[in-house]
This record gives C-alpha cells, structure tokens and sequence, in this order.
C-alpha cells in the first residue's frame, strides 16, 4: 500500500513540478495557443474555402491544431528533462520508472487539454457554430489522452537521436493517426449532433488507444530511457 | 523497509557494458567495503562515469551483475534511495530556485520532515542567502553545492562522485574537501572518480585503477607504496 | 566468409524459379477478368507484396521484442532485415496499386483502407530507419528500434479499422468506368493463381530477409576484425 502511495506520489509531484516549471517560464502554453491560431489561419487562407464548406471543416482543422501544437509541448516538456540531466534526478528516485512515464503523460494532457478548451471558443467564433458541447469535451479529452500518453512516449524515444525535436512528427503522426481520424470522425458527428452512440465505434477505438498507449509506456519507458 | 546496514558492499562481478562493438566495461570486478572512501582513478574516456552510472542505476549492464545490499542491487527501486549520485550536470530545473529544488526531489523520494531537512541541507552547504533564486543565477561553485545538496539529501549510505572537482575554483574545492571529510563515516561509501587524485590522497581510504575496461589495481591508499605503476600514474595525472 | 547454408541455397533457386513462373502463369494461365481487362492481372502481385510487407512488419516487431528479451544483437538484425525487407514490399505494393488504379478509376490514388495502411506503415517504415540513422550507439538503435517497432505492430490494426470506418462513412465516388467499386468474383483459375502468387511472395520474403540478415552478421563480423 505505502509503495502504491510512493508511486502516485512521484507521478503526483512530477506534473506539480511541470505545471510549477510553465507557470514560472510561462512561454510553453502561449506559444502552443499562438502556434494553433496561425495554423487555422493560414489553412483558411491556404484552402480559401467558402464559409459553408469551412464550417464542415471544423473538427478537422481543430485536431490538426491540436496535434500540432501538442508537438510543440511534447518536445519543451522532454527537453525540460533534458537541461542539466534534470532527468537522471527522476530515474534516480526510488520508485518504479513507469511512474515518471505517467508523471509526464499527466503534464502534457493538462497543457495541450487547455489548450484545446482554449480554442472551442475562438473555433466557435470563426465559424459560427458552438463547439462548447459536453460530448465535444468528452471526445477531447478522450482524444487528447490517447494523443499524449502515445506522444510523451515518442518524444522520450526522439530525446535519445541528434536529431531530436525534428523527429518526434516524424515518429508521432503515422502512429497517431488512427487517433486522429477517431477524434475527428467523432467530434465532426457530435457537431452534427448525432447522439454519442452513433459514434461508439469511434469512442472505442479512441479508448482502446488510451490503453494500448498508456500499458506501452508502463511497459516500454524504462527500456527507452535506460543507457 | 530498510537494508540491513551490516550487507552494505559494493560488490561488481563479471560486469559488461556494451554500447559499439568493442565494450566499454569488459568483465569488470570491484567489491568496496563499508567504510571506505575510494578513489576511481583513470584516462580520460576509459569509463570510470559508465562504471558510477551503472553502480547509481542509471545504467544497465550489457553483462554482468551489480549489488550493493547482498542480493539486492541499483534496479530495486528502494536500494536507490540509499544511493546519492553527483553527476557532471547539477539535475535541476534552471527556471525553479535552490529551495524548490531540494523541495522537488524531497517529495520524490519522499522525505519526511522536509522543511527541517532542507533548511538543514541549505545551512550545511552555505545556500541560505542563494535559496529563492533561480538557478540560472547561480554560479558554478553554487550549482555543485546544490547538487551536492541535492545528494545527500535523503541521507544515503553509497555517495557515487563524478569527476566533483572540475572547474571548482580553490574555496569551493577546499569546501568539497571538507564535505567529503565530513561525510566519510564507517557505515557509508563513498566512490570519488578523480580528475586530479593526488591532492585527495589524505582524504581518502582506498585507490581503484581503471584500465581496459577493467579494474587494473585496488589498493589501500597506505599500500600505494607498493605499486609503483598506480604510483607513478598519478604522480603523472597530477 | 561463412559458407551459404544450403537451405537459403534451395531458396534462392525457388525464388528465381518461382517468380517468372507465376509471372508467366499470370500471363497465361489466369482468365483476363471481364471489367478491368488485363490490368486486372497486376491485381496478383499487388495483393502478394502487400501481404509480404505486413509479414514483414510482424517480424520486425517480433524481432523487436526478441532483442528486448534476450539483447542479443541477432534478435535486432531479424528485426531491421525484416523492416528493409518490408519496406521495399510496400512501395511495390503501392506501385503496382496505383497502376491498377488508373486506367480503372481514372486516377493514380484510390483511399480505400488497404491502401492507405500499406502507405502509412511505408511512412512507419522510413520513420524506423530515420531514428536509427539519429541515434550514435548500435546497442541504442537496436533498443529503441525495437520499441518503436513494437509500437508500430500495435497501431497498425487501429490504423486499419479507422480507416475502414472512414470509408464505410465516407464512400468514395467511384468512376463510371468501374460500377463494382474494384471488387470483383474470383473464378477457381484466380483463386488458384493468388494463392500461388502469395506463396511466390512468402519464399521470397524468407529469402531475402535471411539474405539481408546475413548482411547484417557480415557487417558486425567485420568491424570485430577492424577493432
């Protein structure tokens, strides 16, 4: 019991000292923000499309914002580790090394979760629709979840390459993209407001995504990280 | 659950580590005994940082098997919480102060008691005035006590030193020096890879030569007399 | 040099033998299929090395959890073998696709899942070799190659599903040249020759990947004796 109570300790204290680290710097969150925005503004001007096919468009650029500007976090959130070795600090700790895998999950789930709240809003704004629905939650945070345990895991995997912050994309996008076409497919049928069980097999599939990435990295993060 | 004090032993068997073709640490065998303070002596490159990172747990051994209490080793999770590890880097976050620092790693651990052993910590090392800075602000000398800190926080039996020393101008040496004085007591260990190991010669219990992947010489500091290659070797690194 | 085993010899010979014979069995032998017309005939190999390639895939991540396991260096030249191997099956198998696709569909590109997957895991592939050439040690290509391997074993069937699901959602519009939406009956002569060209392409998949990894021990072979 008093080792489960050390373990979700360290996770605990490892997105505390994330959100401490953003909240200090402050340049992770409004970076990620600005990086989304300039997204669906330059697809609007690289598509030109006119505004009743855009508005069909929505979900679609939503999660390509989203994944994009999640990438953004995902490498600022490993290279935090990365400065003064901070890292070896955490495989140091006496506790199971999975649990710096979760720790790290849990922060970059919080950022790139606020940043999509962020953006409902001004996506409800440019294209007249409301995406400030509880399922339209629901899908995001079931998306996000599966998009962040997938990507902390393959920017910890990238982190080892000189090549570094240029491959995590290279690495993340083919493998998140049964994700990405779930959480679209789903949020696209809530904003069309189709009832949640029209879309549970997307629902699933997201699930099963959050699982198969989360038992990865209790499984894989160690070996990644080991020297 | 603690260990048993009486099984501390650094005890290293047949220890490969392989990252090219050719092994960095090739069959390696080193046992240090409660008590000692010894000195990893070596060239430039030779593997004396693979060696404490593999003995700190941060390295996983090719080959070859590692123990600090009896059977147990680095891996167990709660065998590193009697293992402090100064590392060439500080591992700490640049944009958090000393204070936040030591208050990061004392709930990883976790501590009890963590304000009264950090205030402690803070005094022991001279970093009461520099706590709420940032560590960005911090200078060299600074940033080693911190992590010095940092170390020995959790009070660990097995200090791994890498290489401590370097670039620490005269005080901040002298303020090492007598840490490690302060530090060296019969129920703890201590492994110091030395760039300039003549001067801890008076600090130190034993002398470990690593050469071709192996450890070539481990002797007794009293005994260096009696080899004169280890003897000659360091009046050269020097 | 270690002599060639006789198993791979009686391989190769097969793999010369068989594949013109299946070539021309193609040829001759198989009916010309009543809508498509003779391009149909690429259909055969089409199929054959898509299938090589997902064995492939399967194999990389087995050799990938092989090495992980055992960190016995042969476990990692099965798994990058099988991967080079797979990746050259892909891109033929998405070659021969696109020109089966355009005199039928009236374009080079058709999303139907099958395709698209083979597509994304040739993107996955080149992901593999693009963090191994990152990466500075062999003892950490091997590690991280096969968990990003692993990793990629485990989204493939996501990949495929939502793909499937997208098309079943979103049909696409078939050209007027094909009302069968590229489906067709097979008569026995067909199923037989797929069967053959599927076993052609099995002999051959083991053959080169045996080759390749033979490679793979010369190579390690070679830079003991420089060291």
């Amino acid at each position: 019991m008093k080792a489960i109570g050390a373990y979700l300790g360290v996770v605990w204290q490892i997105l505390r000292k994330d959100i401490q680290v953003e909240w200090r710097g402050r340049q992770g969150l409004p970076v990620m923000l600005m990086f989304a925005l300039m997204i669906v503004f330059l697809f609007n001007f690289a598509l030109q499309l006119a505004p009743d096919v855009q508005a069909g468009l929505t979900s679609g650029l939503l999660w390509v914002s989203l994944a994009f500007a999640s990438t953004l976090g995902l490498n600022r959130s490993i290279s935090l580790e990365r400065e003064n070795n901070a890292l070896d600090g955490l495989l140091l700790a006496p506790v199971d090394r999975s649990a710096i895998f979760f720790g790290k999950t849990l922060g970059n789930f919080c950022f790139t979760t606020l940043v999509g709240l962020l953006l409902l809003p001004v996506f409800s704004l440019f294209y007249g629709q409301n995406l400030l629905r509880a399922p339209l939650f629901l899908v995001m945070l079931l998306g996000l979840a599966a998009y962040t345990s997938l990507g902390t895991l393959l920017s910890a995997l990238s982190i080892q390459a000189r090549t570094r912050d240029v491959l995590l994309p290279v690495l993340l996008y083919p493998l998140a993209l049964p994700i990405l076409i779930a959480a679209v497919e789903a949020s696209r049928g809530v904003l069309a407001e189709q009832p949640l069980s029209e879309m549970s097999s997307w629902i699933y599939l997201l699930l099963a995504g959050v699982l198969i990435f989360n038992a990865a990295g209790l499984l894989f993060f160690e070996t990644i990280l080991e020297d | 659950m603690t260990f048993p004090p009486e099984l501390l032993r650094i005890d290293v068997h047949g220890l490969v580590k392989r990252y090219h073709r050719h092994p960095v640490l090739n069959q390696l065998s080193l046992t240090i005994n409660r008590g000692d303070f010894c000195l990893l002596v070596g060239d430039n490159g030779v593997g004396k940082t693979t060696l404490l990172r593999t003995l700190a747990g941060l390295v996983r051994p090719s080959q070859g098997a590692v123990t600090l209490y009896g059977a147990d080793g680095p891996s167990n999770p709660l065998v590193r919480r009697e293992i402090g590890y100064v590392g060439h880097q500080p591992m700490v976050y640049q944009d958090l102060s000393a204070y936040e620092n030591l208050l990061h790693s004392a709930r990883l651990y976790p501590l009890e008691n963590r304000e009264a052993r950090i205030s402690q910590a803070l005094q022991a090392l001279g970093l009461v005035a520099h706590q709420h800075q940032p560590v960005r602000t911090l200078s060299r000398g600074l940033l080693q006590r911190l992590s010095l800190a940092r170390a020995t926080l959790h009070q660990p039996s097995i200090l791994l030193f890498d290489e401590p020393y370097t670039s620490l101008d005269q005080e901040a040496a002298g303020f090492l020096d007598r840490f490690l004085q302060n530090w060296h007591r019969p129920d703890r260990i201590i492994l110091l890879a030395a760039h300039r190991p003549q001067r801890l010669l008076t600090l130190a219990s034993h002398v470990a030569w690593l050469k071709d992947g192996r450890i070539d010489v481990h002797i007794p500091v009293s005994a260096l007399a009696e080899s004169p290659e280890l003897n000659s070797y360091l009046g050269e690194v020097t | 040099m270690p002599k060639k085993p006789v198993a791979l010899v009686v391989l190769d010979l097969l793999s010369l033998i068989l594949v013109p014979l299946a070539m021309l069995i193609i040829i001759v032998y198989t009916p010309v299929e009543v809508v498509m017309g003779p391009v149909q005939k690429v259909f055969y190999f089409h199929i054959s090395a898509a299938w090589a390639g997902m064995v492939c895939f399967i194999l990389g991540a087995v050799g990938g959890a092989g090495y992980l396991l055992t960190r016995r260096i042969r476990w990692d030249w099965l798994s990058s073998a099988a991967i080079e191997v797979g990746l050259v099956f892909s891109i033929i198998a998405i070659f021969s696709g696109m020109i089966w696709a355009r005199p039928i569909w009236n374009t080079w590109w058709v999303w139907d899942p099958r395709l698209t997957t083979t597509a994304i895991m040739t993107l996955i592939y080149l992901a593999y070799f693009i963090l191994r050439a990152g990466v500075s040690t062999p003892e950490a290509q091997a590690r991280l190659g096969a968990v990003f391997a692993i990793l990629a074993a485990l989204t493939v069937p996501l990949t495929f599903f939502s793909i499937r699901l997208f098309r079943t959602i979103h049909p696409v519009v078939i050209a007027p040249a094909d009302r069968t939406g590229g489906a067709f009956s097979m008569s026995p002569r067909m199923l037989n020759t797929l069967l053959l060209s599927l076993l052609v392409f099995t002999v051959l998949l083991v053959d080169l990947v045996w080759r390749r990894v033979r490679l793979a021990q010369l190579e390690f072979e070679m830079t003991r004796e420089v060291e």
